[in-house]
């Protein structure tokens, strides 16, 4: 046979198998719209709880860095209490190419007495201009109005802290308050003093909605010493994934003290999203051989029930490779149309969770679609696909010709 | 003379040639011997009737001739070529080039409408789209269906899917066109509307025919019909003209 001729033959096989195929499809659309849904289905029982864990430790992260550490906490060495000539190092940390935002704290801790009611609670003294460009704390008054810069003689308080924001089965101690009471606080060093309430906040994160802040002014005044230190330094950076290259350039500028990335402050909960992604892969893998069997089993009877006709297409000339092509190009589409299906749908649910989100102890949960798990999702149902209809089909297509027809 | 002798030569070209065939179909627990002996020979442009009772081994010897099944022994020469010797791809490229096939239940693709059920096997063979889409409305018109080519196998009486699988079967231009009982499943009139279409054909285009048939009337319009009976032929007679 000539070259020609053998490749005349490739292109007509080619052509017959994607015909058979396109008629199968477009004959069977009730087929191939369960067959697609299923195969939705499955993509979303892979991603969708996957999304939800990877929301679910993208949030606890994010609010850890929007409101506790920044991207990078610098912290006193372990033989200091507190960072010293902070102004200076704050002034040089500002000048460095890509830091967002710098704000010291300065940590102390009080009881406040409402009524009968007497709390202890850490107080962080700041400078609110510097904290709005370091965190969200101040954008986040929902009662009342934050602090600002001249603010003296005022707290701004987190819900953790109040009463009326607890929750029905909270029952840990709170105080009844609202935005412009005056309220007592007694400080660690004896000194007692009124302040008004300004503001309630809400970040959404537990950890961080149990606070007060105080403008840094207040500090002079409670512990008569004007603050030329701090107990923290919160660095915003633009991104995530710079914190090692600007913890060499914040060395190489002569912070000699503790500087810690956020994710080491927040190692146990690292740790239990990492047990939750174990947990994650686990069931996705369940997920991805149930998915595999199913489309097994539905393609298995797809193709059981045209046995005859695979039967018939032999007896006439048509190679099996044709036949068995046709099935598995079907499996491919029905793959294809499946994962663009579960896209969409998961495309749906992801804009319903942006405006609901899910409710949790550590705030508002968003799904995160992370774009390499989606692709090998994808890959992963259209391999499952492709494999689940290749088994039944060449067993079909290597039949008896007269056993497929006459159902020997 | 010359000529004559020339068309004398052609007719009684054989193109098929059995040889002791013989059948045993074998389940691991009880051997059923379906053909016992069979030698017989079909000449180009013949048109041949097996007849004979349910059971005798009629429908599996058209099974052996038309490389449907293979036969435990004995020989088979078509067009010349021993048919036996070809591996699955040759037999399945045989069949579709020099094979054609009507089946009782007609057993028409139901996803491909009339056109496309017969354009299937050119398109396969490897013609361009323009050829195939006038061979297969070609001979669609044939066989008498010129105004049902886009009808789905649904939309079409059992007759008119008969005819798409004759019109199917002879759309590649084979050598010999295989029938199995193609009127079982069909009224009295459609039925003889097939027979004379495959007379017609046998006739006009030279048409090998091997057609399996419980009816006589419709084997006496054969050129010849083989008696077969208990796995082997027991008549082998040339019909009256």
């Amino acid at each position: 046979m000539s070259r020609k001729e053998k490749l005349k033959r490739k292109k007509s096989s080619i052509k017959t198998t994607f015909f058979l195929a396109y008629k199968n499809l477009i004959a069977s659309k009730k087929t191939l719209v369960i067959i697609t849904g299923v195969l939705a289905l499955s993509f979303l029982s892979i991603t969708f709880f996957a999304a939800i864990i990877d929301g679910l430790g993208y949030s606890f992260e994010e609010k850890s860095i929007q409101t506790l550490n920044g991207h990078l906490l610098i912290e006193p060495t372990n033989d200091e209490t507190y960072i010293y000539n902070s102004e200076n190092l704050i002034k040089k940390i500002r000048r460095l190419d890509g830091v967002e935002g710098v704000s010291p704290r300065i940590s102390t801790s009080a009881t406040m007495q409402v009524k009968d009611t007497i709390l202890a609670s850490q107080i962080y003294f700041i400078n609110p201009t510097e904290e709005k460009t370091a965190t969200i704390i101040l954008d986040s008054t929902i009662e009342g109005t934050t602090l600002t810069k001249n603010d003296l003689n005022s707290i701004y308080i987190g819900t953790n802290l109040v009463e009326k924001y607890a929750n029905i089965d909270d029952k840990t101690k709170k105080v009844d308050i609202n935005a412009g009471d005056i309220i007592k606080l007694k400080f660690n060093n004896g000194y007692e003093g009124e302040f008004k309430i300004k503001g309630i906040y809400k970040t959404g994160s537990s950890f961080s909605d149990g606070y007060i802040f105080m403008n840094e002014k207040n500090y002079e005044k409670i512990y008569n010493i004007s603050p030329t230190f701090a107990s923290s330094i919160l660095v915003r950076l633009p991104e995530r994934g710079l914190e090692e290259e600007y913890i060499y350039k914040l060395r190489e500028i002569g912070v000699s003290n503790e500087i810690n990335p956020w994710y080491t402050k927040i190692s146990k909960i690292k740790q239990f999203t990492a047990s939750l992604q174990i947990t994650n892969k686990i069931t996705g893998l369940i997920g991805l051989l149930t998915t595999f069997a199913t489309i097994y089993i539905i393609i298995f009877i797809n193709v059981m029930t045209k046995r005859k006709q695979i039967g018939i297409l032999k007896a006439i000339g048509i190679k099996k490779e044709i036949v068995l092509g046709s099935y598995v190009i079907q499996s491919l589409v029905y793959g294809i149309l499946g994962v663009i299906a579960g896209l969409l749908v998961m495309k749906i649910m992801m804009l319903y969770f942006a405006s609901h989100p899910l409710k949790m102890p550590i705030g508002d949960v968003y799904p995160v679609l992370d774009s390499v798990k989606i692709s090998i999702a994808c890959i992963s149902i259209i391999i499952s696909a492709l494999l689940a209809g290749y088994f039944p089909s060449k067993k079909a297509a290597e039949e008896n010709i007269l056993d497929a027809i006459f159902g020997g | 003379m010359e000529n004559k002798k020339i068309i004398i030569n052609k007719k009684i070209e054989p193109i098929i040639k059995a040889e002791h065939l013989v059948r045993i179909y074998d389940n691991g627990i009880i051997k059923t011997i379906a053909l016992k002996d069979i030698s017989l020979t079909i000449n180009k442009g013949e048109f041949v009737a097996i007849m004979g009772p349910s059971g005798s081994g009629k429908s599996t010897i058209l099974h052996q001739l038309g490389l449907l099944d293979n036969p435990t022994k004995g020989n088979l020469i078509i067009d010349k070529e021993n048919v036996l010797n070809l591996t699955e791809e040759k037999r399945t490229r045989f069949r579709l080039e020099k094979l054609g096939y009507v089946f009782q239940s007609y057993n028409l693709i139901p996803e491909l409408s009339a056109l496309e059920n017969v354009y299937v096997t050119a398109m396969a063979l490897g013609k361009e789209k323009q050829e195939y889409l006038d061979l297969g409305t070609e001979v669609l018109k044939k066989v008498g269906l010129s105004d049902r080519i886009n009808h789905m196998p649904s939309e079409l009486s059992g007759g008119q899917q008969q005819r798409v699988s004759i019109a199917r079967a002879l759309v590649n231009n084979p050598k010999i066109l295989f029938a199995d009982e193609p009127t079982a499943n069909l009224d009295r009139d459609s039925s003889n509307n097939i027979i004379t279409l495959f007379r017609e054909l046998n006739k006009n285009y030279g048409q090998t025919i091997v057609m399996v048939t419980h009816e006589l009337e419709e084997g006496l319009k054969a050129d010849r019909i083989i008696w077969v009976k208990d796995g082997l032929i027991d008549k082998n007679k040339k019909n009256k003209k």
